[in-house]
């Protein structure tokens, strides 16, 4: 089944890969089809909306883009929504969560704050009034752990209200035809071994389905080899120098490049995505968004 | 508010402080910094050690790190000399294994009899391994259990990855607002103070709150917390003493920070607020290191066209092949090449301007990745004036 047919979409990686703007694209992406997309940030300074050229959303849903919407999921507001959901009743839900000791207390509830952020993405999942949802994830180990929440629960807590919420939702993100994971990297050595072990994470520890890999800022080979022999900087020229210097970085990253994507699809059995490598003269904007985006319609 | 001292750089501190902390966002290369300034403090003489958490397979081959939990490893200094450097001092590097430290730390500080229950409760797990902070508390907690020893000149710590800089400073107070009574006891309240494990519902407060509070996380769940705050409740005094003569270290001229980032303007933005903050809590700050930063390979001349590389190039007596030509094709990777040197370049002017007075120090983004012990020297040379 194609990837955008899923209804939840979870983008992981390393920290500094680049996990937003390829949450971003895809939601471009997915809108371009026609999908109605919700793309959920995980308490971490908001950049979806920015890179979509949006305002802000804050903890309050909102329009990114066309089809696209978003929102930063905070502990304390995701607590608040399911205290509502569960206590029916203004008045008891007041006494706790107006109490000061109550409220820090709640956030001391090993995993409990975890367990509510994650809770409130499945469920809009569930809800329908979004095709796609995209969950970008914490960064790697932190991303695994906020994954496998309902499963550590379930594993350790006995049965009680936290852990009927725990099963639905270990169930909701174990479907693969519900959810898969995308993992997002960069052609350099540590994000490749950093992306290996977290697809075995993902399918193994997890159990979860994975999607695609985004290998990001990928550089295609510009120079030929005989070419390349002969970028020996200290000529006499210093423009020309630094032509050659630039030149043989750049082959060097292509060189990379190709290197990296054969072992993450050799080791992986996946389909491995290149986005290229952009170079904006300004800033990284919603122009180079809809670049990536497009290139992730291609294949 | 204390400023950092004028005089305190990396070169100084590497000399004369005796724990250098390394912090930053996760992804920034934290762990080669780390290595390679205890591998130039022991160049120069000293007694040094790296303690990283979670070093990439490379990195720890390098340092000889093979084995897990907690051993002191001494460093092979011999393949320096092919490097033509004669270290004169010893390397050791350390791996956190972080349960087996909370484990060692409990062990030191709960008394037999209450050890085996505390450490059995399933929420003791979640407080070593999954409670926000509790890596960076007990990395710490480590540091100064090894500091206290003597046995060693210098300690470098690697923070844990966290995806925020600042939860390394806040891990402690959150450690302990977990573990004060202040918030259980408004909910168990009579319960907690009598002492009174395997609490029933109706003890847990008997009010209102209590009871919504067990339905948001069922009644068991909440009676087990309970249990596990009375165990334990006699460590609080010992995690508080702990906390205050970590911070009291930390803010001692035997400590410094030392700040890592890449260029990236999402990392220089958290650079600059945590910058704030170390000063704001008088931590001295040794240096800001700026890491990964794209050359400009042409020193601020301007960007050649596409005909006057052609020009150069047939004036240096090489042929310009290929559709689009090698002219035009290097034309456009200098110019690519630049716009990201450029954007390096404003984000590092914000980070200076940021960062005031802490000395700043740029590493260059190296083509290829360094892990041997010539390639974290290599890295020393960006870092230290001494080169």
């Amino acid at each position: 089944m194609s990837l955008l047919d899923r209804r939840l979409l979870v983008t992981a990686g390393k920290g500094g890969v680049g996990r937003s703007t390829i949450s971003a694209a895809l939601a471009v992406a997915a809108a371009s089809r026609g999908k109605r997309v919700l793309v959920c940030e995980i308490n971490t300074q908001e950049r979806i909306a920015g890179l979509l050229g949006a305002r802000d959303t804050g903890s309050t849903i909102g329009r990114v883009a066309h089809g696209v919407d978003a929102v930063v999921v905070r502990p304390d507001e995701a607590m608040r929504q399911y205290g509502l959901m569960k206590l029916r009743f203004r008045a008891v839900y007041d006494a706790v969560f107006e109490n000061p000791f109550v409220s820090r207390f709640l956030q001391f509830i090993p995993s409990l704050p975890e367990l509510v952020m994650l809770g409130k993405v499945l469920f809009h999942v569930k809800e329908g009034k979004w095709d796609l949802v995209i969950l970008d994830a914490p960064a790697t180990g932190h991303g695994i752990t906020f994954l496998g929440v309902p499963q550590a629960l379930l594993d350790t807590i006995p049965p009680g209200a936290m852990r009927a919420e725990a099963e639905w939702m270990r169930d909701l993100l174990r479907d693969p035809a519900s959810t898969a994971v995308n993992l997002v990297c960069l052609p350099e050595e540590l994000p490749v071994n950093e992306t290996l072990e977290l697809a075995s994470a993902t399918t193994r520890r997890l159990g979860m389905a994975l999607g695609h890999v985004y290998l990001n800022r990928f550089v295609d080979p510009r120079f030929s080899p005989e070419e390349r022999s002969a970028f020996r900087p200290s000529t006499a020229d210093a423009p020309l120098d630094a032509a050659f210097r630039a030149a043989a970085a750049q082959a060097t990253r292509a060189e990379m490049s190709a290197r990296y994507r054969l072992r993450l699809e050799g080791e992986l059995k996946l389909s491995v995505t290149p986005l290229p490598h952009l170079h904006p003269a300004g800033a990284f904007d919603r122009a180079c968004i809809d670049e990536l985006a497009r290139h992730m319609a291609e294949t | 508010m204390t400023r950092p001292s004028p005089s305190l750089d990396l070169d100084y501190a590497l000399r004369e402080r005796r724990v250098l902390v390394c912090v930053g966002a996760g992804g920034v290369g934290k762990t080669t910094v780390a290595a390679t300034l205890a591998l130039r403090a022991a160049a120069e003489g000293r007694r040094a050690m790296v303690l990283t958490i979670d070093p990439a397979r490379r990195l720890a081959n390098a340092l000889g790190l093979e084995r897990l939990g907690n051993v002191e490893t001494s460093v092979d200094l011999a393949r320096l000399r092919d490097a033509g450097v004669d270290p004169k001092g010893e390397l050791f590097a350390t791996m956190l294994d972080l349960q087996r430290s909370w484990d060692d730390f409990i062990a030191s500080h709960v008394p037999p009899g209450q050890r085996e229950a505390l450490m059995r409760n399933r929420f003791y797990q979640t407080l070593s391994s999954a409670l926000a902070g509790s890596q960076e508390y007990i990395a710490t907690e480590r540091l100064y259990e090894i500091h206290s020893r003597g046995e060693y000149d210098l300690l470098v710590l690697d923070t844990p990855p966290t995806s925020h800089a600042l939860d390394f400073l806040d891990a402690p107070r959150r450690i302990l607002d977990f573990l004060d009574q202040g918030s259980l006891r408004a909910v168990a309240g009579p319960a907690l103070a009598a002492g009174r494990l395997g609490l029933k519902l109706m003890t847990l407060g008997g009010s209102v709150v209590g009871k919504a509070l067990s339905r948001l996380t069922g009644t068991e769940t909440l009676e087990e917390l309970t249990a596990f705050m009375l165990e334990i409740q006699g460590t609080y005094g010992v995690f508080k003493d702990r906390a205050a003569k970590v911070k009291a270290l930390f803010s001692s001229d035997d400590a410094a920070f030392v700040l890592v980032t890449s260029a990236h303007a999402a990392n220089v933005d958290e650079a600059i607020f945590f910058h704030q903050r170390l000063v704001d809590e008088g931590i001295p700050v040794a240096g800001v290191v700026a890491n990964r930063v794209h050359p400009d390979f042409l020193d601020g001349a301007p960007t050649p066209t596409a005909e006057e590389l052609a020009a150069a190039l047939a004036t240096g007596g090489f042929a310009d092949p290929g559709r689009p030509r090698l002219s035009e094709r290097l034309a456009v990777t200098l110019e690519e090449s630049r716009a990201i040197a450029g954007s390096d370049r404003r984000s590092l002017e914000r980070l200076a301007r940021g960062t005031r007075p802490s000395p700043l120090r740029e590493v260059p983004r190296f083509d290829s990745d360094l892990y041997d012990l010539p390639g974290l020297w290599e890295m020393g040379r960006h870092l230290l004036q001494r080169g």
